[in-house]
């Protein structure tokens, strides 16, 4: 990957936004339902991001990580624990972010543009400056001349660059992705793995990542944070120590052979994954 | 972005047969059947000299319809009238109080038993009461045509409301939308094509339901003509009414699509 080919910012638009959240979680718990009914979701755990570090969660189903994504968002409470954004107690959701799910979540009756257009419609946020924005995101997540299409004319890969736009519009401190990839075929995930980490190095926002995919978490990541089985707690935590922007093809990195070795060897001993 | 623009090429919209040509042969097939049904008709009754008292030739209720067109179109202009008013009055009840039911847990399982008996519970039978409550006139037609409307449109547009994602209302949260914004934007866009489909089975039942309470309660209306010539045997004037009424039916049905393709342009091209 050289310079020539890497996207340039469109002239006349800023792309240093607002900074990175920072996200500080302590021994934080996740309970659905009460009494004996209740469902031990996650924790306790402990968080620590710092302010533009792409962070990855690792794990196996039904571990808790979903879970984590809608406590540091602040859609679900904590039934207990700390949890700080910015400094701050999280008391209500968090506006200030963008999420992405597995499934694309667009509305099927608004085209590509307005979809992306909504959060300017909902927050009340000033229409032209997020049509520049928006315009800018779709040339730069390759999505030129779907702007008014339907979300059923366009590909699953394209429905997923339409809703990392819808995620980014607004300059959100934090983004949060829970397997964002997952039901894109293995050609697709790489490119938009790729497309997302060029994005993401123009701006360094905060980013939550959730996968199973041991490969594009160590392809996107600063750190990766392994999960145990439900209730999840955190079994280990890497750092990355490889260029950016990362290679598609990672295996010719002796680090990344490392890593991927780590986190196989700690899913075994969870039990994870059994082999002969 | 090489990647990404390939992608784009294989994903255009779903296919549909376009263009005049499709749009014609669309037209012209049903009324090619049509005619070539009627014309069968006519031949079996002219080769069996069915009587007209049994059963009348299409020449035979076709040209009645032409002569007595002013009266046929006045008593189709009334029933069109108590349609209207039933149907209208129809929708604006059940679409509110469908988001209401499906906004409150308890109601909807409250109620929710009582939706399903009235539902399946044929209205016509209760035509008696609202005979007594309402009197004669158009008026027990209109209330017939709510009843008849109702529940349709309210069972369909509960299941419209209720098929939010409810991962949709996180993202939806975290933009900091109101209740109102998530209805405006969200709830009730993705209701609509619920909701059309609740009032095209409406206007269906609708139609049954008018022609029904005039034959009983009214003074006017198709409903009236048909049970009025029905008592004289005036067989020709009954099967014209009877043509009338369904081409009322169509009518509506044809208000409705209108109404569907400028409410809902999205929809056009893509087969849900």
């Amino acid at each position: 990957m050289n310079d020539a080919m890497r996207p340039r910012p469109v002239q006349g638009t800023t792309t240093a936004g607002v900074p990175g959240a920072s996200i500080s979680a302590r021994g934080i718990t996740k309970l659905y339902g009460s009494g004996d009914g209740a469902h031990h979701a996650l924790g306790p755990i402990d968080l620590d991001i710092a302010p533009g570090e792409f962070v990855s969660l690792i794990g196996p189903s039904g571990c808790g990580k979903s879970t984590t994504m809608l406590l540091v968002s602040g859609l679900e409470p904590v039934t207990d624990g700390e949890l700080d954004v910015d400094g701050r107690p999280l008391t209500a959701p968090i506006s200030d972010v963008g999420i992405v799910f597995q499934d694309h979540l667009l509305l099927e009756f608004r085209t590509a543009l307005k979809n992306v257009m909504l959060q300017q419609e909902i927050r009340g946020l000033d229409r032209s400056l997020l049509q520049k924005r928006a315009t800018r995101l779709f040339k730069e997540l390759g999505l030129e001349g779907a702007e008014n299409r339907y979300p059923w004319q366009l590909s699953g890969g394209m429905r997923q660059r339409v809703s990392i736009a819808r995620a980014l519009v607004h300059d959100p401190s934090m983004l949060l992705m829970d397997e964002p990839f997952g039901a894109l075929d293995a050609i697709t995930r790489t490119q938009i793995r790729h497309d997302l980490e060029m994005l993401w190095l123009e701006t360094r926002k905060t980013v939550l990542f959730i996968t199973h995919s041991i490969e594009e978490a160590i392809g996107l990541s600063d750190r990766v944070l392994v999960m145990s089985n439900g209730p999840g707690k955190l079994v280990d935590e890497i750092s990355i120590d490889l260029p950016r922007p990362r290679p598609a093809h990672l295996g010719a990195y002796p680090e990344f052979a490392r890593y991927a070795r780590r986190i196989y060897d700690i899913f075994e001993k969870l039990g994870i994954y059994h082999f002969k | 972005m090489s990647g990404a623009t390939t992608t784009m090429t294989g994903a255009v919209g779903a296919g549909h047969a376009s263009g005049e040509p499709g749009r014609l042969l669309a037209w012209l097939s049903p009324a090619v059947a049509v005619f070539a049904f009627l014309a069968l008709w006519e031949l079996l009754n002219r080769a069996f000299e069915v009587p007209v008292w049994l059963l009348p030739k299409p020449t035979d209720f076709l040209a009645r319809l032409a002569i007595d067109f002013p009266m046929i179109l006045g008593h189709a202009w009334a029933t069109s009238r108590t349609i209207a008013l039933g149907f209208l009055l129809g929708v604006l009840v059940s679409v509110p109080l469908a988001l209401l039911i499906v906004s409150i847990g308890a109601l909807e399982r409250g109620l929710y038993p009582v939706i399903v008996f009235l539902n399946i519970m044929p209205k016509t039978i209760i035509g008696p009461i609202l005979l007594v409550w309402f009197g004669l006139g158009p008026l027990m037609a209109v209330m017939v045509v709510f009843l008849m409307s109702f529940f349709p449109i309210l069972v369909d547009s509960m299941s419209g409301f209720r098929a939010i994602d409810p991962r949709l209302a996180y993202i939806t949260r975290s933009m900091g939308a109101s209740e109102w914004q998530a209805f405006r934007y969200i709830r009730l866009p993705a209701a609509m094509p619920h909701i059309f489909a609740g009032m095209k089975i409406g206007i269906v039942k609708a139609v049954e339901g008018v022609v029904i309470a005039e034959f009983i309660a009214s003074n006017e209306g198709l409903g009236f003509m048909i049970m009025r010539a029905s008592s004289f045997m005036d067989m020709t004037l009954l099967f014209s009414g009877l043509i009338a009424a369904a081409l009322v039916a169509l009518i509506f049905n044809g208000l409705l699509l209108a109404t569907e393709r400028i409410l809902m342009p999205w929809a056009r091209h893509h087969h849900q």
